[in-house]
């Protein structure tokens, strides 16, 4: 079943066509890298789906109710949770508040029902701390909960920003480059936290990378997108041997040494 | 109704010109900061204040000595837009060197809150100043460029009423002009103005070609400072009497003019302020008569600031400028 | 000497009983030596003492009450300057809770507003208008100057009507990227300034810049509240009913939404938080409270006219927030508290002792130097030094402090809000930790 479906989908700034008329369908639960060499479009693809851009044309279809034209806040109401490729925390504030914002659309108080401090705001505040709580648990970053998000290491950091996503109860979360500037050992905790939690917590994810070993490792299927087109797309050792994939990253002389 | 319009025409043009010429100059000031440091630079308008104080002094201290009766005019004049020029370029290079360089890292409201801060602190430095030496802080100037000349424009269209102006209007106009041909010259064609477009557009990259950043940026600050002052000293000239306070107000309406002609675009600027201040001039000419009485020309003020909210709502790149669109 | 310091910093009992001893003396110089103006501000002090003291904190509370609502007042009443410490004590008061207003929009959600007295204004004008015989002129049902006894409900009006300019203005100006949105929100300011100065005809609204005389004081069980010393109490009241409105608002879904929109626009939307939304409501929420204050404003001052209305007035507010901390409740207190007073008493104080070292022949300074005068020096001059370097203020602002302990109880049986079940729960807590 196809929890997200893309048809068509187009991006043009000017004349230049960042995104070109891309198919793409995603299973629930399934893990689904999105990989090309730098410029070819893969962090626009994400902000269209998270409606940071609108698409020029085509048509992107979560559990069945289409998500273009919403605003990004309304994208997130929906389901679809993001991490950011150069991390966007809320650095001045706590850890643990950070995942709370993430509650936000969760949250049913307003500025009336807050300044009278009606029971059911306090109850609901309380759990929720509770649950942001357990979401740093999960990720490992409960001792850490009190600290500015601004004061983290890079690799907590961006665990921090994977809580933040979740916390938004999310159908789908896509990760955009969360291995960049990891060591081998942050790497491989990731790839543990994101094996676990496409089933604990009823995710499908998709992610942009580089890390050629976790994509490869982890991945039920790979889109391979290279000037705005899809060029490729299947199973981890499909694409591994494909010379399209491998002209786009390494040149043409690269497919005839392959 | 419509007749009176047309029979002032000749007079707002003018008017219009003139001051659209001062509020063109001291745009280009706001555009080339905002363009090279994405910063508004709310002490512009102070930097023109001074500058019209700092003429002005001249001009009186010429006058006190006796050089004023002798020299021709044109000779003053010069002699005081390149002094005044000279010292608000420096003023300007200090403001940023001492308040804007240390808070380059630091988040913009704060920033804009030093800028603030400089803004208040000319103000009442000027003021204390000229409190101190004339016992008041408005300060009117000697006058040159006496002469009256009429505008026969009723001989052009009949419809016309003839306008008159004073001959310091062709003075404005023709220095702003020649300021603003300069800037382009020095912008397009020289090497520091290639440096300054590089740095406005890529500050990184600007400094892997050994590009000295700080230098270029000290550069714009003194280049920009040094027309406002220059123009400064235009206003003061056009008319004869300044206080400390005419750089806010003038500041906020230059400002709206960058923003009409494009943030960052100094052609834009120049545009947009002369733009900004024939439609200034229509204004408070015809603001009684075409509303019927209902808002005079106090509003001219209005108007400009809803030029400035509609353009910023419409069309935030103005008219000459490129939508930017923010990486995420 | 050293451990008699380690002492004072730690010992709870000390620290009180010593606190207890500063007060009482301060009181009584004050009750004595009533001209004092330096009693004055060192019993003021006390609050602030009181803030840094490691005691409960309700305790604090029902000590600086006690202070601000009884010994302050009866101590001062002693003597013919009553009045005028009243006067400064409910003016620190007013522009409290309009910094604390301005503070959520800057120091919250990090949205530089430079127009913030433009809602003092239209909840000054909104009373005025009402309680003078102004409204006449165009209201066609109604009997006006309505009496003092409607100040009361002016209150509410004058918040509302605030709050409605704020969403106004703001529903247009947000749009607008941060640095535009000073300028913007300047711009606004001056325009209600020009606006009130001008709405004499065709239909005269505002009485243009001749201002409104003759505005009714606040009636209450038929007295008719004409003295600082009455509005004192009614100014204390309002400020702390603000305080709780702030620390409740802050500390809730709504609080979080400003800091993550002032921290990273992009991603608050991201994670779902309305952009305009949660600006609207920042503009708004600081907005009424300014409205609320400027009703009480024109009730005090008994008239109003558009020259209070100024930028400097904007700028005097900002400089409080920057100045105690933007962002930080304790913070803004003080530096409205700080500013008010330097600006009613410190500088009228330096200016009258400068202007006797000038008679004794002492020192002669130009009258243009008078600190009076240096107002907008002495800001100007405190914004630079405090953003150059101490931007964060006075008294920073500090993040709360959650407790693990009590969060990780996991009784809440009845939070159909948990994403991961009891079962999963259950799976994870057996894993090893990443």
């Amino acid at each position: 079943m196809n929890v997200l479906e893309v048809t068509g989908l187009t991006k043009s700034f000017g004349g230049l066509f960042a995104n070109s008329n891309i198919d793409m369908s995603f299973e629930k639960n399934s893990i689904t890298a999105v990989i090309g060499p730098n410029g070819a479009g893969k962090t626009t693809f994400f902000n269209m789906i998270t409606g940071v851009y609108k698409p020029t044309s085509g048509e992107i279809v979560l559990n069945g109710k289409s998500l273009v034209g919403l605003k990004p806040d309304a994208v997130a109401k929906q389901g679809i949770a993001r991490t950011f490729q150069n991390i966007r925390l809320f650095n001045q504030i706590p850890v643990l508040e950070n995942v709370l914002v993430g509650m936000h659309t969760h949250l049913h108080a307003n500025w009336l029902s807050v300044l009278l401090n009606l029971p059911q705001v306090k109850r609901e505040e309380k759990a929720a701390q509770r649950e942001a709580y357990r979401l740093l648990e999960y990720v490992g970053l409960a001792d850490l909960l009190n600290e500015n998000a601004g004061n983290l290491s890079y690799g907590a950091q961006r665990r921090l920003e994977i809580a933040r996503a979740i916390a938004t109860k999310p159908s789908v979360l896509l990760l955009d480059e969360p291995a960049a500037g990891m060591n081998p050992k942050e790497t491989k905790e990731l790839t543990k936290l994101i094996h676990t939690l496409r089933h604990e917590l009823d995710i499908t994810v998709i992610l942009i990378e580089h890390d050629m070993k976790l994509v490869m490792e982890i991945s039920d299927q790979i889109f391979v997108l290279d000037h705005g087109e899809k060029i490729a797309e299947g199973k981890p050792y499909e694409i591994r041997n494909n010379p399209k994939v491998i002209e786009a990253y390494l040149g043409k002389g690269a497919v005839a040494l392959a | 109704m419509w007749t009176e319009v047309i029979q002032t025409l000749p007079q707002v043009v003018i008017d219009g010109l003139t001051l659209g010429a001062v509020y063109a100059v001291i745009a280009i000031g706001y555009t080339m900061v905002y363009g090279i440091l994405e910063l508004i630079n709310f002490a512009h308008g102070e930097v023109f204040m001074t500058g019209a104080f700092i003429g002005t002094a001249i001009l009186l201290t010429f006058s006190g000595i006796g050089w004023l009766a002798m020299m021709p005019a044109v000779v003053v004049l010069i002699i005081v837009l390149i002094a005044t020029s000279i010292l608000t370029g420096f003023l300007g290079m200090g403001i940023e060197r001492v308040a804007y360089r240390p808070l380059r890292n630091a988040p913009k409201l704060i920033t804009l809150i030093t800028a603030i801060g400089i803004s208040f602190l000319l103000q009442d430095i000027i003021r204390f100043i000229a409190e101190i030496k004339k016992g008041n802080y408005i300060v009117t100037g000697p006058e040159i460029f006496t002469n009256k000349i009429k505008l026969d424009a009723s001989s052009i269209l009949p419809q016309f009423q003839d306008a008159s102006f004073k001959s310091t209007f062709l003075v404005v106009i023709i220095v702003a002009i020649i300021m603003m041909i300069g800037l382009d010259f020095f912008v397009n064609r020289t090497k520091w103005g290639m440096a300054m477009r590089a740095v406005a557009q890529d500050r990184d990259t600007a400094a892997l070609m050994t590009i000295n950043v700080n230098k270029v940026i000290s550069v714009t600050f003194f280049v920009g400072s040094a027309l406002g002052g220059a123009t400064g000293v235009l206003f003061a000239i056009q008319y004869g009497t300044i206080d400390p306070y005419i750089g806010f107000i003038l500041g906020i309406k230059a400002f709206t003019a960058a923003v009409l002609g494009g943030i960052g675009n100094i052609r834009g600027a120049m545009v947009g302020g002369m733009l900004l201040g024939m439609l200034e001039m229509f204004a408070a000419a015809n603001l009684t008569g075409l509303t019927g009485g209902v808002f005079g020309a106090e509003y001219k003020d209005v108007f400009a600031f809803i030029i400035l909210i509609v353009v910023l709502i419409f069309k935030p790149e103005g008219l000459f400028g490129k939508a930017v669109i923010e990486k995420v | 000497m050293k451990k008699f310091i380690t002492i004072l910093l730690t010992n709870r009992t000390a620290q009180l009983v010593l606190f207890l001893v500063y007060v009482v003396v301060t009181t009584a110089s004050l009750y004595l030596a009533e001209k004092s103006v330096v009693a004055f501000l060192l019993l003021l002090l006390s609050i602030l003492i009181l803030y840094f003291l490691k005691i409960k904190t309700p305790l604090k509370w029902v000590i600086g009450l006690l202070i601000l609502g009884v010994l302050l007042p009866v101590s001062a009443s002693q003597g013919p300057s009553y009045q005028s410490y009243m006067e400064v004590a409910t003016l620190v008061g007013i522009y409290v809770a309009m910094a604390l207003g301005l503070n959520i929009v800057v120091g919250l959600a990090g949205l530089l507003d430079l127009g913030f007295v433009a809602f003092f204004a239209v909840g000054a004008y909104t009373y005025g208008i009402f309680a003078t015989g102004q409204a006449a002129n165009f209201m066609p049902f109604g009997t006006y100057p309505l009496s003092g006894e409607s100040f009361w409900v002016f209150l509410l009006i004058g918040c509302f009507v605030a709050a409605l300019f704020g969403i106004l203005l703001g529903i247009p100006v947000l749009r607008v990227k941060g640095d535009y949105l000073a300028i913007v929100t300047l711009g606004f300011g001056e325009i209600i300034r020009i606006v009130f100065n001008n709405m004499d005809k065709p239909v005269n609204i505002t009485n243009g810049s001749m201002g409104l005389a003759s505005i009714a004081p606040p009636r209450i069980f038929g007295i008719d509240l004409m003295f600082p010393n009455q509005f004192y109490y009614v100014v204390l009241v309002m400020v702390i009913l603000v305080i709780y409105a702030v620390r409740t608002l802050e500390h809730s879904k709504i609080g979080r939404s400003w800091k993550a929109v002032r921290e990273n626009e992009i991603a608050a939307q991201a994670m779902g938080v309305p952009l305009v939304k949660t600006k609207l409501t920042a503009f708004a929420i600081g907005a009424s409270f300014s409205g609320m204050m400027g009703v009480v404003f024109a009730a005090k001052q008994t008239f109003v006219d558009p020259t209070s209305f100024t930028l400097l007035e904007s700028t005097t507010i900002l400089v409080m927030v920057v100045l105690g901390g933007m962002g930080s409740l304790p913070g803004v207190i003080l530096g409205a508290a700080v500013v008010t007073i330097l600006n009613l008493q410190v500088l009228t104080e330096i200016s009258n002792w400068m202007n006797q070292l000038n008679i004794n022949g002492v020192l002669s300074i130009p009258d243009a130097l008078s600190p009076v005068k240096m107002q907008r020096f002495i800001f100007g001059a405190l914004l630079i030094v405090f953003a150059l370097y101490r931007s964060k203020g006075l008294i920073p602002a500090k993040n709360r402090k959650y407790d693990p302990e009590q969060l990780k109880q996991t009784k809440g049986k009845n939070s159909k809000f948990l994403f991961l079940s009891k079962e999963k729960l259950k799976a994870y807590e057996g894993r090893e930790n990443l």
